[in-house]
This record gives structure tokens, C-alpha cells and sequence, in this order.
């Protein structure tokens, strides 16, 4: 997986591309930091360019968002296309995290 | 990282007594006492087998076999594939140091021997064999270890004869494929006769792999026992069983889950599921994908659960699968089977063999699976006899 970020006023932007999996473990940390800017209030993890997510993945969503929570700071998964929305659909990640189409 | 070399033993392989003498004498200044001689590639390899050396220092040219042969016998033989090679050469060209890395050597030194650079050379060396070595043994215990865990996993699933039995006082067909990954895995599976009448299937992944995906299929295993299937719709029960999971899983982890109960006398397949990949449903030659959308096991302590029903009368299948059916692939080419392609790869492999799919089933899957596998792969064939 690789990602990109844009600060724009409160919101930061992470855009995720690639396959979202297992290895991947170590650069959560990576994105978790990015919730620790100042004045933000929201947090979008746009997944429009993400081709895959395993089992671990999706735990990673449920990760980001009790770290967004604890933080005050609304997190959005946005556009998961393909097999990426089939697995959040399957998983009905929706039910704890704000999914955006 | 300095050690003492004090437990290293060295072979000299020199065919000039001066040298042996005077290499002998400037790593024994460097605590080395353990000191083998050898005077030609034929009698070094001898002393490799029977003084078991950690490093070979090896002059180039010598009588009856040189250097650069002894060096690539030794490369040949597995056992001292690692072993460190050190060439002595009173050539400093470029063309000797290749020929003598070519052979098979580690690094060299340079005749006329200067002492400080031959004892920094050979500590080199040895440390770096014995971080090798250190951790060799450590990966074979890990290794061990984690083998002795896979056996342990493989029996909190229900056991071939076991299976029998359940199928013939259910007039069934019960046959079951469980492999684990590479490392540890999160999968687990169980069949469960509730009275008579009724029986029960679950089967559960766990997110990633794992030591930590295996402790807690270790974990579920107690937590199962605790919730009485009897009296309890699927969707109860699996929602029993999240509590308990939401109180011992950290954000993170959790379980996909499928429950389904058989009812003989009214040829009902009732269930509950959660997020588990589509179990296929087959009666009377048609094949389709149940709806297992739901939310994760462990995940909220709020989650919700939906029974299904479906006719499942005599005659009829019901296949259940963890993920790695669908997502390993990778080998001759092709990816990963994927979710749409399960219902056509169940019918073929019923035509193939009606009365053993999970056979052919296991072929195709193997013939484009890269091994080891990446993940768990459970597959649970549950059929009514006609």
C-alpha cells in the first residue's frame, strides 16, 4: 500500500492506493501520526484508488477509527470501489465507521 | 559486537611451514588457540570433516590440489556451504581476488601477512558465523515451535471419525479440508448436533495470521462451550458470542463468522453470519450465494445479527470457506479465484465428482495457489444424502 496526504484548513486528506493488507501493519503507525496535526477536525481516507483489502485492513479502518474517536476528530472512508466496497459491504464496516460514496 | 574468540577454532591450510607457523602465531595473539594444519587442498578437506572448523585460512597455490578446488568442494558440500573461507594471496590484482571469490571465498588477506589486518579479517568473519549460526538455531526452535501450534490448532477441529459419526446419524456427507498458512492461522470450524432433529455448523476467521490470529481461535474455543447452541436462533448466538469477543479482542481484531442450523424434519437451513465470505447454497441444480453481510465479530458491542432461511432438502449442499479460497492465488498465471467465481467453480467440481467435490476442488485451487499458502484455507462440504 502506498498513501499521499493534503492538509486543507481542518481536514486532511489520506488517499490510499494499492492493496490494503496484512504487511501493511507498519505503516498504519504512519497514517495514525497524521491524526496528530493541529486544529483538525476531520480526517478523510480516501480509498478510491485502492484495489484490495484483506481481513487486516479492514481491522486497520476499525483502528484508525477509535484513534480518530479518542482525538475528537470525524473520520470518513471515502469512494472503496470494486472487490475494497464488496469487503466493507461484506464486513458492514459502515455500522462503525462514516462511509462515503 | 565483540566475542571471544577464544571458542573458535581455526584450519590453517598452508603448504609452507613458515606460514603456518607465522599465521598460527598472530591469531593465537588474538586469543584463537584452537589451531588445525592442513598442508594441501586434499589434506584440508580431511581436517574440515574431522577438526570441524569455523574458518579456513587457505593459501592459493599448493601441491596435490590447490586452494581454489578445495574451496569449491567445500562450497558443494551443503553441510559447509556457510563455512568462512579466507584466501591468502601474495597477489594484489584484481584477477586473483575474482578467481578466488568465484571459488566460493568469504574475503582474503594479503601475503606477506600483516597481523592487524589478518586479525580484524578473521574476527569479522567469525563474528559474522556465529550471528549465523545464533540465529539459525533460533529460527529452527521457532520453527519447532510453531509446528508443535499447528498440531495443537488442528486438533480443536473436529476429527475424521468424529465427522463420520455426525454423518451418519444426520444422513449426511461431511468432508472437510483445513490447511493452515505458512505461519499460524485464525480458522476454525465446528459441527455440532443439537437433538435429533437439528445440527449445527460454524465456521470462523479470524482477521490476519498469526501467532495472534491462532490465540484466538484458542480463546473462541473456550468461549463456544459457554453459549448453549440448543435454544438460542443463529442470530442470538452470535451475538452471545460478540460480547465475548468484543470484551477480550483489541480494536483491530475481530472474526468473520457463519452459524447455521439443519433442521432435518422441516428441511430448513436457518443462519446468522457475519461479514464470512458467501457460503454457497445448492438445491436441485441450482447453485447460488448466500447473503453473509454482517457486521465483524468483536468489533462493537452493539452489533446486530439477521436470520436467514432457506430450503435445504434432501439432495441439497450447503459449502462453507474461509477467505484464502477466494483471495490466494498467484501460480501458472492466475489470480485469485475471487467471490463471483465461486458458484461455476462448485458446479464444476460436483460434475467432476459428485460424491467427493472437495477433491477436485482442492486440485484447481492448489494448481493456482503459490505454496506456502498466505492464509488459513478451511473448506467444510456439508451434503444431504438423496
Amino acid at each position: 500500500m502506498e498513501f499521499r496526504s493534503r492538509v486543507e484548513q481542518d481536514t486532511v486528506e489520506v488517499q490510499l492506493s494499492g492493496r490494503l493488507e496484512f504487511t501493511d501493519h507498519d505503516r498504519l503507525r504512519d497514517i495514525v501520526e497524521l491524526l496528530d496535526g493541529n486544529g483538525l477536525r476531520r480526517f478523510v481516507l480516501n480509498l478510491s484508488a485502492l484495489d484490495f483489502i484483506d481481513s487486516a485492513g479492514l481491522g486497520m479502518l476499525l483502528i484508525l477509527q477509535e484513534e480518530a474517536e479518542q482525538r475528537n476528530i470525524k473520520l470518513v472512508v471515502s469512494g472503496p470501489r470494486g472487490d475494497v466496497k464488496r469487503s466493507i459491504d461484506l464486513a458492514k464496516i459502515n455500522e462503525i465507521v462514516t462511509i462515503e460514496q | 559486537m565483540a566475542i571471544s574468540l577464544s571458542d573458535s577454532r581455526v584450519l590453517i591450510v598452508d603448504d609452507n611451514e613458515f606460514n603456518r607457523k607465522s599465521l598460527a602465531l598472530v591469531i593465537r595473539r588474538a586469543g584463537i588457540t584452537q589451531i588445525a594444519f592442513a598442508e594441501n587442498g586434499a589434506e584440508g578437506l580431511k581436517a574440515v570433516e574431522s577438526f570441524r572448523p569455523d574458518l579456513v585460512l587457505l593459501d592459493v597455490d599448493m601441491p596435490v590440489m590447490n586452494g581454489l578446488e578445495m574451496c569449491e568442494a567445500l562450497r558443494r558440500n551443503a553441510t559447509h556451504e556457510q563455512l568462512p573461507v579466507l584466501f591468502q594471496t601474495a597477489f594484489d590484482s584484481d584477477q586473483e581476488q575474482v578467481r578466488c571469490f568465484e571459488a566460493g571465498g568469504s574475503d582474503f588477506i594479503s601475503k606477506p601477512i600483516k597481523p592487524g589486518e589478518c586479525v580484524a579479517r578473521v574476527r569479522h568473519q567469525l563474528e559474522k558465523r556465529k550471528l549465523f549460526t545464533d540465529l539459525a538455531a533460533y529460527r529452527a526452535r521457532v520453527e519447532r515451535e510453531l509446528a508443535h501450534a499447528r498440531a495443537m490448532q488442528h486438533s480443536l477441529l473436529p476429527e475424521g471419525r468424529r465427522l463420520q459419526s455426525v454423518a451418519e446419524r444426520y444422513g449426511l456427507v461431511l468432508e472437510a479440508h483445513f490447511e493452515t498458512s505458512s505461519e499460524l492461522g485464525g480458522d476454525f470450524w465446528g459441527v455440532y448436533p443439537l437433538d435429533d432433529r437439528r445440527v449445527g455448523f460454524l465456521i470462523i476467521d479470524f482477521a490476519g495470521h498469526g501467532i495472534t490470529a491462532a490465540i484466538n481461535t484458542f480463546r473462541l474455543h473456550t468461549l463456544i462451550d459457554r453459549f448453549p447452541m440448543q435454544d438460542a436462533a443463529p442470530s442470538q448466538w452470535l451475538m452471545q458470542l460478540n460480547g465475548a469477543l468484543k470484551d477480550v479482542l483489541p480494536t483491530g481484531q475481530f472474526a468473520t463468522a457463519f452459524f447455521g442450523i439443519l433442521d432435518l424434519t422441516t428441511d430448513t437451513l436457518t443462519y446468522a453470519a457475519a461479514g464470512s465470505p458467501n457460503p454457497v447454497l445448492g438445491v436441485g441444480g441450482d447453485i447460488r450465494l448466500l447473503d453473509s453481510a454482517g457486521l465483524v465479530l468483536g468489533a462493537s458491542r452493539h452489533a446486530r445479527y439477521t436470520d436467514h432461511s432457506h430450503r435445504l432438502p434432501r439432495g441439497g449442499f450447503l459449502f462453507l470457506y474461509s477467505d484464502a479460497l477466494i483471495e490466494c492465488g498467484g501460480a501458472n498465471g492466475l489470480g485469485p479465484l475471487g467471490q463471483d467465481a465461486v458458484p461455476d467453480f462448485v458446479r464444476s467440481a460436483v460434475e467432476a465428482n459428485r460424491a467427493h467435490p472437495l477433491t477436485p476442488m482442492k486440485e484447481r485451487f492448489y494448481a493456482r495457489t503459490h505454496l506456502p499458502l498466505r492464509d488459513d484455507l478451511t473448506a467444510v462440504w456439508i451434503a444431504r444424502r438423496a
